[in-house]
């Protein structure tokens, strides 16, 4: 394990870590260095207001030096807004629940035994990842409406199956990587399949299987339609909605806006930044595979 | 002789289980993958179910309030031909074409390589700050992306400003050039990534070999790296393509498809038709041509990458 971690870690992005570099080819480092860094200014831009109006006590939507305070954050930070964060977290971890562990099991399945119609079966999983979740809307919410199920957690779990289908194929890559070896000698051992599946599969491939299931709590977290479709209720209404509703008003307070977008962003952020080399590791085990 | 004797077959024991039907050589259907498959077979169902329910849906009459929201009937090619005579149909398929395949597809991954190739040859500490900058607008989530997006390029907003159109504002003037940049801004650090990854299997000392020959860069380009990043292109190009249709969250948040359902694609527009103007037979009708698009796209990527792969092959 150390040395296959090892060997993910060179093909995280790092920042500020090294980067292979082709050889220099032409001279005309100047033109290329101005390019840069114009389209790192215009690039930046959108993302400088938001923290510079985060810490403005007079926001605007212009860019300018900010009077100093964390008041935006307080506001933001307000009972009645933390209700939306609480039910965000609710519905990315129940959604996420629901997607991984059946995944789990499912793709141990596909990556070992053998099934009628295995590839085309995966095909369409795929074909299933792609479907944009627009629409489903309608027919889900039809279907809901007729069994009075407009409320968090029967939403919450429709967003979990929407996230199955690209779950089950990253757990599935990871799978595939570990060696039979492993599991022939547990077999050997008499092991039985629930054994093996975890105290040998399971640990193994537990990069991949959290790969999978922050894609998942991603993909929840920031969904904004199915929510607001599938609930009715709106105490029960995440962040988004709640973002929603600071720009649909007159007067949009800017600075709370950004301080509220900052906070709602963060855990989204964290768990990429603190997962990039795990999402590698999972795409490079696709790679190999195939 | 005495070996031949010790090797005889001998039953098994009781307490041993045997499976006698199963041979080692071949690799039968296990039943336990029925119980391991079950969950997942539930849920998929019930991913599927509604696809086929919304193809249904399409060809009836339902719709969200008053009377044909409980009695309801099949119509058939009603809504089909309503489809046919709604102009706003046929400019929201443009304006589609224009979201997933301009600025998603092309748009993210041309920019998402321009940055890759950058980052190649710029100073370090530049080097370093783009790849940031684009990382973190990939990770934000699209609510965020439209809200800052929105700010920045309605009236008075810092890009209105820049660009003289702080009266009225960029997204209000140009929106559809507005929501494919925030598209393409909220796209293209994935796709970087993707490149980033892939140059490091372009061969340096054939790099190398080719400057020492006086190739310029254009051409060590041309011939030398992008051959490596073609399957690289095509992947990312079919993923902008697939994460821009799921995008349209943009869209709904920053204009809600106006002004003059300027910036109506098709996702929203079936949003629109169905929970405001009430109409959800047709709201999902225009769904399943989202699914027919959807499918479409998905074939002529694999045809493409099949071809590549067979002539790849060839070559060898």
């Amino acid at each position: 394990m150390g040395v296959v971690a090892s060997l993910e870690k060179e093909d995280l992005y790092k920042p500020s870590g090294r980067l292979v570099v082709l050889p220099k080819f032409g001279g005309v480092t100047v033109g290329v260095n101005a390019v840069t860094l114009l389209l790192a200014l215009l690039f930046s831009v959108p993302l400088i207001w938001l923290v510079l109006a985060a810490f403005d006590s007079q926001a605007t939507q212009q860019l300018h030096l900010p009077h100093f305070s964390v008041e935006n954050f307080e506001s933001a930070l307000a009972p009645n807004l933390m209700w939306a964060l609480v039910n965000s977290v609710a519905i990315s971890g129940i959604a996420t629940a629901v997607a991984t562990v059946p995944a789990f099991f499912g793709a141990y399945s596909f990556s070992r035994h053998r099934l009628p119609f295995k590839n085309p079966l995966l095909f369409s999983i795929l074909f299933l990842a792609g479907v944009p979740t627009s629409i489903l809307i309608i027919p889900v919410f039809e279907f809901f409406q007729n069994w009075n199920l407009l409320s968090i957690v029967p939403a919450s779990i429709f967003l979990g199956i929407t996230c199955l289908p690209f779950e089950l194929y990253i757990i599935k890559n990871a799978i595939d990587a570990i060696p039979l070896d492993l599991e022939e000698a547990a077999r050997v051992e008499r092991a039985s399949t629930l054994r093996i599946l975890f105290r040998i599969i399971l640990p193994i491939s537990l990069p991949g299987i959290a790969a999978a299931a922050i894609y998942g709590f991603i993909m929840s977290w920031g969904n904004f339609l199915i929510p607001i479709v599938l609930i009715s209720s709106s105490d029960q209404q995440p962040s988004p909605t709640q973002i929603f509703g600071f720009i649909s008003g007159i007067n949009v307070q800017y600075g709370l806006l950004a301080a509220y977008c900052i906070i709602y962003s963060f855990p989204v952020v964290a768990l990429y930044l603190a997962s990039s080399s795990v999402f590698t590791s999972g795409f490079k085990a696709g790679r190999t595979h195939r | 002789m005495a070996n031949s004797v010790e090797l005889r077959l001998v039953a098994p024991p009781d307490d041993v289980e045997v499976d006698k039907g199963d041979r080692l050589d071949r690799i039968r259907f296990n039943w336990l993958s029925v119980p391991l498959l079950l969950p997942t077979a539930i849920l998929l169902a019930a991913f599927l179910a509604p696809i086929g329910y919304s193809a249904y849906i399409g060809f009836t009459n339902l719709s969200l309030l008053g009377p044909n929201s409980v009695n309801w009937h099949f119509t058939g090619m009603h809504n089909v031909q309503a489809m046919w005579q709604d102009d706003l149909f046929g400019k929201s398929v443009y304006l589609t074409i224009i979201f997933v395949i301009l600025s998603g597809s092309v748009g993210s991954t041309a920019m998402g390589l321009l940055i890759a190739m950058l980052m190649q040859r710029a100073a370090p500490s530049l080097r370093s700050l783009i790849g940031t900058i684009a990382v973190l607008a990939t990770t934000l989530p699209p609510t965020t992306v439209a809200v800052i997006w929105w700010t920045v390029t309605s009236n008075g907003g810092i890009f209105s400003d820049i660009v003289g159109m702080g009266n009225t504002g960029m997204l209000y003037s140009v929106p559809m050039l507005v929501v494919s940049c925030a598209n393409c801004w909220s796209l293209c650090g994935l796709a970087m990534l993707l490149f980033s990854a892939a140059l490091k299997n372009v061969p340096a000392d054939i790099v190398e070999a080719a400057k020492l020959e006086g190739a310029s860069s254009v051409r060590i380009f041309r011939m030398v790296i992008f051959p490596v990043l073609r399957p690289t292109v095509l992947t990312s190009a079919l993923l902008m393509t697939l994460l821009s249709f799921g995008n349209f969250t943009i869209i709904y948040i920053m204009t809600g498809g106006g002004p003059q359902n300027a910036t109506n694609i098709l996702p929203v527009y079936s949003y629109l038709e169905g929970f405001t103007y009430h109409r959800l037979a047709y709201g999902a009708m225009l769904g399943n041509v989202i699914v027919l698009m959807t499918a479409a796209i998905g074939i002529v990527f694999g045809t493409i990458s099949y071809l590549e792969s067979r002539s790849e092959r060839r070559a060898i």
